[in-house]
């Protein structure tokens, strides 16, 4: 039998840290950059304390989400974890065992198979796939997809290397670190599964946004050419977004929130005008919530859904649709029905 | 419909050189098992990389997408709207069990017919030259294309066993080293790996391997072929005394104390694909061990 699924539960572990966007200018010897504020929306970012790291904030999101979830930890079939930066105590990068591992032991997944993938900021989307195929084929009924992003740190690097406004490091200004987590259940119900389609690699564009380790300094540091590959994302993605909608008889105008990557403001109300305009109609709300929290790389799309969740704004049967561009480049899209889960989040007040 | 191996092909460095690029290393694989293969890059609907110890810890894009890119996958929708061939790569780590994971995702797309081919690729090497304190793993890539089978023959059956006990016998993580190199501090590669890591892994291996046989039903005299993860070192020697199947248990030469990682069972298959013994046999059991520990088993019939 071909089994559905669908989203069952959602956590986040937001770090206890804030960097606001005129603390971080002021970080700059020489100013050099202008309404950096203005143009990326970004006021502040939530930074990893003393303590906090990749593994902490998944490990957090992780039982967060069990909190909000009729599962147990035991009762899940298997764990994948989706970040791009894997750092333990403190800015140790860990290779091996894998994350989804030590998270396993950790909230007492006693039965959960384990394995981490990467895959840039489409990291939780592509665990959201794999999920889905794990779960159609029968192998498993529950999938648990977390991830940690303790990215702030390449903003460290990027105030002592940028020099002008165009510099290749000014995305890693945007980066904020969070945790997320989901979990993905077997569901019968047709009307309420997840369709997931139009996830594609196009590695012409692999080089346009690099991140590697630092040889003299711990963390990381990421070069972006932001324009080249807004350009390439925006205009590569409309054939698949429309082959989306098209596979579950839907036009643009039947989506009630839409939640792309979390950029910039900027970035993002263009490509909504090129949408118009390749389209001919938009989504209903188009979600931006980058103001308080930044780009948080693979988990930023849980991070809407789980902030608007809190702040009761999903109906039930609400169509969501999620848009991940990550460097690759990666072009992926989910569509789902908000199901019950609204009533499980929030204050009622 | 299930899904069979198509091609498998291996590659090291040349000239006896020990550091190299992973990335290329794993294209050189990935693209020799193509042209092995007589097939186009553009007809791999899904590629996952395994390997771990990537060319200077590239975080992003991921290594899988390099690989696609230097392999000449290079198609774009805009500029090529009548090619509805369609590519997602991603990168996947599960220690010396990742291959089989991901051959299994892989296995999946295939047998259903969503994909007509797909590849796991995987390669490993020292992230940055000299900087790692006990990387006992040689440079080496490997890569594998599955296609459907159309019959029940090819993958049948996959299971990973855990043991979280064991989960501090082997660690690797980065330090940062202040005291380096003229004064500037440096990221060091530590392999962290317990004497008694690989008599575990045998210990593991062996319930693992007892409990797969009850699951599908065979008992170890059906079993053709074992084709096992080659590290840690001496894990093959120990395992196949423990198992008693001498030539029927696939050990790749061994060069000092260096072990192939991720990419040691596609060096084994690679090695009785060439003799033919690998379809000259009906039953074969794929074996791989990693940090956890976990163990992952799959049968293959032809």
């Amino acid at each position: 039998m071909d089994w559905k699924c669908q989203i069952e539960s959602i956590g986040v572990k937001i770090p206890g840290s804030r960097l606001t966007t005129s603390e971080l200018m002021v970080k700059f010897k020489t100013p050099c950059i202008k309404k950096f504020g203005l143009l990326t929306g970004i006021s502040e970012r939530k930074i990893c304390s003393t303590g906090e790291d990749s593994f902490s904030l998944a490990t957090e999101a992780a039982k967060n989400c069990l909190s909000h979830s009729k599962y147990r930890a035991d009762e899940l079939g298997m764990i994948i974890n989706c970040s791009i930066t894997k750092y333990k105590d403190g800015l140790s990068h860990l290779y091996e065992p894998s994350f989804s591992t030590l998270i396993r032991n950790n909230i007492g997944a006693s039965r959960a198979i384990t394995f981490d993938i990467s895959n840039a900021c489409a990291g939780m989307l592509t665990g959201v796939y794999l999920a889905e195929k794990f779960i159609r084929q029968g192998i498993i009924k529950t999938c648990m997809i977390v991830s940690g992003e303790y990215i702030s740190n390449l903003c460290d690097h990027a105030i002592n290397n940028i020099t002008t406004s165009l510099s290749s490091e000014i995305s890693s200004l945007t980066l904020g670190d969070c945790g997320a987590a989901a979990i993905i259940e077997r569901t019968a119900d047709e009307k309420k599964g997840l369709i997931i389609s139009g996830f594609t690699t196009l590695s012409k564009y692999s080089d346009l946004c690099t991140g590697r380790q630092n040889r003299n300094a711990p963390g990381g540091k990421m070069r972006t050419k932001a324009k080249k590959i807004h350009q390439a994302a925006i205009s590569e993605s409309a054939p698949i977004v429309k082959e989306a909608l098209k596979k579950c008889s839907l036009s643009l105008n039947d989506i009630k929130w839409l939640i792309p990557h979390q950029t910039s403001r900027s970035s993002i109300i263009s490509g909504a005008n090129h949408y118009l305009n390749c389209f001919g109609e938009k989504p209903e709300q188009i979600v931006i919530t980058l103001k308080e929290t930044g780009n948080t790389a693979s988990t930023t799309h849980f991070l809407a859904l789980y902030k608007y969740l809190s702040e009761k704004q999903f109906s039930e049967d609400d169509n969501v649709m999620l848009l991940c561009f990550a460097s690759g480049l990666i072009i992926g899209v989910v569509i789902f029905k908000m199901n019950e889960m609204v009533y499980r989040y929030g204050s009622t007040n | 419909m299930g899904a069979q191996i198509k091609m498998v092909s291996v590659a090291q460095p040349r000239f006896g050189f020990h550091h190299v690029n992973s990335i290329r290393l794993s294209a050189r694989a990935a693209s020799q098992c193509l042209a092995d293969a007589h097939i186009d890059s553009c007809d791999i609907g899904l590629l996952v990389n395994t390997g771990i110890y990537r060319y200077k810890n590239t975080g992003e894009p991921a290594i899988a997408a390099l690989i696609q890119k230097t392999m000449g996958n290079n198609r774009t929708i805009i500029k090529d709207p009548d090619n509805h061939k369609n590519t997602f790569s991603f990168d996947l780590n599960n220690g010396g069990c990742g291959m089989l994971t991901a051959i299994e995702i892989v296995q999946g797309s295939v047998s259903s017919g969503e994909i007509a081919y797909g590849m796991v690729v995987t390669g490993d090497s020292e992230p940055f030259y000299r900087l790692s304190k006990e990387f006992t793993f040689n440079s080496a890539a490997a890569a594998i294309i599955l296609e459907g089978s159309g019959k029940s023959n090819g993958f049948s059956m996959f299971r990973t066993y855990s043991y979280p006990e064991y989960s501090g016998e082997f660690v690797s993580s980065t330090f940062f080293n202040n005291e380096g190199w003229h004064g500037k501090g440096r990221n060091i590669l530590n392999v962290m790996q317990k004497e008694s890591y690989s008599d575990v892994c045998v210990d593991c291996a062996v319930k693992s391997l007892v409990n797969f046989l009850n699951e599908t039903g065979k008992r170890l005299d059906d079993i053709d072929l074992i084709i096992p993860s080659q590290s840690p070192l001496g894990f093959t020697d120990k395992l196949k005394k423990r198992v008693g199947m001498n030539g029927n248990f696939i050990e790749i030469k061994k060069t000092g104390n260096m072990v192939f990682h991720t990419a040691g069972p596609l060096f084994a298959l690679k090695q009785v694909w060439d003799d033919h013994r690998f379809k000259g046999s009906k039953n074969i059991i794929f074996l791989t061990i990693g940090s956890g520990i976990n163990v992952s088993l799959a049968l293959y019939q032809n």
